[in-house]
């Protein structure tokens, strides 16, 4: 009994003292990477290789999909390795990817984060560490980590369809809208910017308003049960393509060809129902534009030139039946 | 002695009540939303509401099998993506076989015969995990449940099949006949009706419903008493994967689109319509009747809330509160079955 007590007496302290070692060597490494970032011109070293780490939300949607493969193909022009991986939305698993990126001596990190305050742990190990982060389609809180945030101008791409939307709906009539999910900042900023512009014209009245959460087979759904309770409604605004494209769906399904839907992102899905006259519009976010700047904007900070900005807005572009044939897997070319 | 009496009959007047539950709830609701929204109680909405219903009632009918089972199968959701993605694939790209060179296309009653063959396989891969690796169901079905996520979104690279109307010059129109209306009524709800009056047979009035109750009631004995278990339990698997074949592709014609996240979360649905219908989590009980009528349940609240504007946040709060309520309501029945039995038992000696 007392042998196990004393057993347990020494584990407990090796422990301790374990932990205080483990700390004691991370504040030299950080010390390490400080004095060498101080030495480059307060540029960061990067991990050593040639080798681009491309973490993203799940790729089972296109967008994301679109960013990995942008970094790749930009990341090989320019004579670096590209590794793809997915987070889901996780940050966790973003943590240990990004762990891992250190581990394998990253030259830099760009990633589609998963959650402004969730990520900025994982951010500030890579800046530890040495490795400069380019944060693509979404900010993290915290500025002075990340080399670079490059992020579409969301309200400015809202605004500017609603614009378009406004028009087509001849500046009157009601509408119903279908919200992404509610707890994404980009869900809020596309309905305030949306609204910024509606809510101009008090002949334009807002009957119905639920979440379908970013999904297509719900705002299917739920537009069908608007479409019960207010069938005197003729437009529809959605947060993004997929639920655009499910509220299509259900409108074409109820025999209703007149009702003027909008979305956001830019998607291949959508050009389709804009062409076929089935959609208004949705306003493209340029992520192709985006990861392609973020990488180039990479290799220049590897040889020594690092952004102007750390926050840099690209603009969205209005995707109306005028312009839809410019638009390709989120390539707009003029 | 007749004061005794009385409250035994009194007893088995809340007895009735509370076997009907779940479909007093049902009218109750849909009088409360016919108040609250003029044109709920009309025609179009009631098949609108069947309609999705069908959805996550016929996922409900596999997993009322295998719950029965005193099982888990929360690889339904992932199963109707990945279903829906084959299903698309086949009519937009065909299959290719690149040994021969070839692809061939497929009209559209053998997609459907191909894809609840899938459909079967995959239940039946869960149903040998669980029995033969002998791995807890609950853990097998999360790992199917992922597979089949990961082979959704691999049939495409993470793309949608868009417009799945098929080619005339290929044969393989039609498809859309799974997610349109046949005399006014949808096509999913006539599968809904079918997998269920089927349910009830098989459950009901065949030996195979003996044997899913029995294995669900007292494994042991069951099997002692000679009933093959472990077949019975891969079989109840291929049902819930039958199953949600159908759903799979009953969303993908609705939708006109396969997408690689359809159906995430949806056997949480199943599982609630299931619980709400009387099913017992720990096995050897339910009715699918009951099912059913917990699905309509589900489907009330949703539709109703979304017609009367209710938000999101609300809705999720309320469908919880409906689900634990019932369970709570489930225990109090079974207290007072198990107590009335005593009595009877007390008062016959």
């Amino acid at each position: 009994m007392k042998s196990k007590k004393v057993l347990a007496g020494l584990m407990t302290a090796a422990m301790v003292s374990s932990m205080f070692a483990g700390a004691v060597f991370a504040d030299e490494t950080e010390a390490a990477t400080e004095a060498a970032a101080e030495a480059a011109g307060e540029l960061l070293p990067g991990g050593g290789s040639k080798i681009i780490y491309c973490i993203t939300p799940s790729t089972s949607n296109v967008y994301f999909k679109t960013v990995q493969d942008l970094a790749t193909s930009t990341g090989e022009e320019l004579g670096y390795e590209v590794k793809c991986f997915s987070h889901d939305d996780d940050a966790a698993a973003q943590l240990e990817l990004f762990e891992a990126a250190i581990a394998d001596g990253a030259a830099a990190i760009v990633c589609d984060n998963a959650g402004a305050d969730a990520s900025v742990e994982a951010v500030q190990k890579a800046y530890d560490a040495g490795i400069p982060t380019f944060l693509v389609d979404r900010e993290i809180n915290q500025s002075g980590l990340a080399a670079a945030q490059l992020v579409a101008d969301n309200a400015q791409g809202a605004a500017a369809i609603a614009e378009a939307w406004v028009e087509a709906m001849n500046y009157e009539g009601k509408y119903a809208e279908l919200l992404g999910l509610e707890t994404d900042t980009n869900c809020q900023v596309r309905s305030e910017n949306f609204h910024s512009v509606i809510d101009e014209y008090p002949d334009l009245e807002m009957v119905a308003q639920q979440s379908a959460n970013w999904d297509q087979t719900e705002a299917y759904s739920k537009t069908e049960a608007i479409l019960q309770s207010n069938p005197e409604i003729t437009g529809i605004i959605c947060g993004n393509d997929t639920m655009a494209c499910g509220a299509v769906q259900a409108c074409l399904d109820a025999g209703r060809d007149d009702i003027k839907i909008i979305g956001v992102d830019g998607s291949d899905d959508a050009a389709a129902y804009i062409k076929s006259g089935n959609m208004v519009g949705t306003a493209l976010q340029q992520i192709a534009l985006i990861t392609q700047t973020a990488v180039e904007e990479a290799d220049a900070y590897l040889n020594g030139t690092a952004p102007a900005e750390e926050k840099q807005l690209i603009p969205c572009v209005a995707v109306t039946a005028e312009n839809v044939d410019k638009l390709a897997g989120f390539v707009y070319t003029e | 002695m007749k004061t005794n009496n009385k409250s035994t009959n009194s007893n088995q007047w809340l007895m009735t009540l509370l076997k009907g539950r779940t479909f007093i709830v049902l009218i109750l609701l849909v009088i409360f939303f016919s108040i609250a929204k003029k044109n709920f109680l009309s025609a179009t909405t009631l098949t609108m509401v069947a309609k999705h219903v069908a959805l996550y009632g016929i996922l409900a009918l596999g997993m009322t099998f295998v719950i029965i089972t005193g099982g888990i199968d929360l690889s339904v959701g992932s199963v109707v993506g990945l279903i829906g993605m084959l299903a698309g694939g086949l009519i937009q790209e065909g299959l290719t076989l690149k040994f021969a060179g070839v692809t061939l296309y497929f009209s559209v009653p053998v997609i459907v015969i191909l894809m609840l063959v899938a459909g079967c396989v995959i239940g039946a891969i869960n149903g040998l995990i669980v029995t033969k690796l002998n791995v807890a169901p609950f853990i097998a079905t999360l790992g199917t449940m992922y597979i089949c996520r990961g082979f959704a979104s691999l049939r495409s690279g993470g793309a949608t099949f868009s417009d799945i109307t098929g080619y005339e010059g290929l044969g393989n129109t039609g498809f859309k006949v799974l997610g349109s209306n046949i005399a006014n009524i949808p096509a999913g709800v006539y599968v809904f009706a079918v997998l269920a009056v089927l349910a009830v047979i098989l459950l009901k009035k065949m030996p195979f419903g003996w044997y899913v109750l029995a294995v669900g009631g007292n494994e042991k004995s069951a099997r002692l008493s000679g009933i093959k278990a472990d077949k019975i339990k891969i079989l109840v698997y291929m049902i819930s994967g039958f199953c949600a074949a159908w759903v799979g592709m009953i969303n993908t014609a609705q939708l006109s689109a396969a997408h690689p996240a359809s159906g995430d979360g949806w056997e949480m649905n199943a599982i609630a319509a299931t619980v709400l219908g009387g099913t017992s989590m720990a096995g050897g009980s339910g009715t699918i009747l009951g099912t059913v009528v917990g699905a309509f349940v589900i489907g009330v609240i949703n539709d109703g809330m979304t017609m009367c504007g209710v938000s999101e946040f609300w809705q999720k709060v309320i469908r919880g509160l409906v689900i634990i309520l019932a369970v709570v309501i489930d225990q109090t029945q079974r207290n007072m079955q198990a107590k009335m039995a005593l009595q009877a038992r007390n008062e016959n000696k």
